[in-house]
């Protein structure tokens, strides 16, 4: 482990500290209006925190689908404080980044409680990319699905894997989905199934894709000045110890800027740290398509370049493993429902870093990586820790 | 039955190909950079894909479609509106650093290669009032 650097910025007004996690569990589309889902995600975190809704000074919310002015729509119904409410989208990153500009408010001494959290209906999937007035070769063209499977094709070339490799993280996915209340899935799912299941492109079947889907996911976070000030319990408030964002740079060396972009992102994010990806106790990672967390756990660097495939069959990233990867149950198998994702992988690795997961806890864990991806492509990351303030 | 001919009909998407001289296969249209003189696809897109330099005094040319096969994959689903299933899709490279997705003109992975060298070919539509754009190998891409 490397020294912690000398100045953070995360580290201002005390830190930054997740106090209290809610959530909707995810679920298929259904007629539950969003405020539902998005209230029982924040009247659980403001339960967990031990706060009162008048506290939170500012709210960040993460949508993609609902449409305009969703947070104080939804604020009302818990009372209109006048708190500054303020809607982030950027894709499957929403909710991420929703929390980094929480993060930012918190650490800049503008507030001290602030409320980051991800609420979705499933929506129409209208994108920007497809607006922007130019003609493409194929109408696929802007498929992330397609994008991937090239990628899969590439990945177990080159590795020299069969398509087996790339499904067993379905499997663990799902297993660990199986084993969390607020996941999508519930059932653990068996190679041969995962395998027979409809394919969608390439060598990708259905049971290797995130689903659609709706849900909420809250987190409330203080200043480390506040969790004095406030009495809260410091043994489950999960520090905050990097936050870092970027977006792809021009990809024209055939299929590698969603890696590097992860690199990147992820890289720096443990600069800021202080820390090795190889102290990462926790990783959720994007696994929208099975094949992401087999190249994403190489470019974050929990095992070495081209043992992706390898390390899973080993049982490093399993739950009780190395590094657990999704231990939620990651996209494939909590789900993916796009504004609350990314807040998501923040609750669970608060969950499991306070010795909370019960029945998927990983032993020992000291250290957690939030890493997404969005359209675009843009990348965020976030290194959490447990331990005193 | 004899194939259309391709003169009478309209390309489908016009800011990114016409018809060749030969009345079959397709010629693709760039905007060449006056900064960096690399090569942008499609020649309307507002900023040079390498450099970022504005392009609406760029010069727009046009060269032969095609280009090398890098990676491609049977869609087995409809994941469109309107898309007809199994489709194969490839990224080609079709210009020094400019690579796209493009629709693969042959029903079987079998029939391709990668690094195969394949030809932009003109493809009458449904409609009857537009051809569109497939890639196929270079030795298929003859009327």
């Amino acid at each position: 482990m490397s020294a912690t650097p000398a100045s953070n910025w995360v580290d201002g007004n005390g830190g930054v500290f997740v106090a209290g996690i809610g959530l909707h569990p995810y679920q298929f589309p259904s007629e539950t209006p969003y405020t539902v889902l998005g209230l029982t995600a924040v009247r659980a975190a403001l339960a967990d925190a031990g706060l009162a809704w008048p506290q939170v000074q500012s709210a960040y919310v993460g949508t993609t689908s609902i449409g305009m002015a969703a947070g104080r729509v939804m604020f009302q119904h818990l009372g209109s404080t006048g708190l500054a409410v303020t809607q982030v989208e950027n894709a499957s990153a929403s909710g991420s980044f929703a929390f980094r500009q929480a993060c930012m408010e918190i650490a800049l001494g503008i507030s001290d409680v602030v409320l980051a959290m991800g609420v979705d209906k499933h929506g129409d999937g209208r994108r920007a990319a497809n607006k922007d007035g130019l003609e493409r070769l194929s109408d696929t063209a802007t498929i992330p699905a397609v994008k991937f499977a090239m990628m899969a094709r590439r990945y177990l070339r080159e590795r020299g894997s069969g398509m087996e490799a790339m499904a067993e993280v379905a499997v663990k996915n799902h297993g660990n989905a199986a084993l969390n209340p607020f996941a999508q899935f519930r059932k653990p799912r068996t190679l041969e199934q995962v395998l027979a299941s409809p394919k969608v492109v390439g060598d990708l079947t259905v049971q290797q894709c995130c689903p659609r889907g709706e849900g909420a996911a809250a987190v409330l976070l203080v200043s480390g000045h506040a969790l004095r000030r406030l009495g809260l319990e410091p043994r489950r408030c999960v520090r905050v110890r990097a936050s870092s964002a970027n977006s792809e740079r021009n990809d024209q060396n055939d299929g590698e800027g969603a890696v590097e972009l992860v690199r990147a992102s992820a890289q720096a994010a443990l600069a800021q740290a202080g820390i090795a990806a190889t102290d990462l106790d926790l990783l959720e990672l994007h696994d929208a398509f099975s094949v992401e967390e087999l190249l994403y756990s190489e470019a974050v660097g929990v095992c070495a370049p081209g043992e992706g495939a390898a390390s899973l069959q080993r049982g490093d990233s399993r739950i009780g493993g190395r590094c657990a990867i999704n231990a939620s149950g990651g996209l494939i198998g909590m789900g993916h429902p796009l504004g609350p994702t990314g807040i998501g992988q923040i609750a669970e690795i608060t969950r499991q870093l306070r010795g909370e997961a019960t029945g998927r806890q990983h032993p020992n864990a000291r250290w957690g990586m939030a890493h997404m991806i969005g359209l675009g492509s843009v990348a965020i990351a976030h290194v959490l820790s447990a331990g005193q303030p | 039955m004899t194939s259309p001919d391709l003169t009478t009909l309209s390309p489908q998407k016009p800011s990114l190909y016409r018809l060749a001289a030969d009345g079959h296969t397709l010629d693709f249209l760039f905007a060449q950079c006056p900064g960096c003189k690399g090569l942008t696809f499609p020649a309307n897109a507002p900023g040079c894909m390498h450099c970022g330099q504005a392009l609406e005094h760029a010069e727009r040319i046009a060269r032969p479609g095609g280009g090398t096969l890098l990676e491609y994959v049977t869609l087995h689903a409809a994941l469109v509106p309107g898309m007809t299933a199994p489709r194969i899709a490839g990224d080609i490279r079709i210009a020094d650093k400019v690579v796209e997705e493009g629709v693969i003109g042959v029903t079987d992975e079998a029939q391709l290669a990668q690094g195969m060298q394949l030809r932009a070919v003109a493809v009458p539509l449904a409609s009857g009032e537009h051809y569109g754009c497939q890639f196929v190998p270079v030795q298929e891409a003859r009327p």
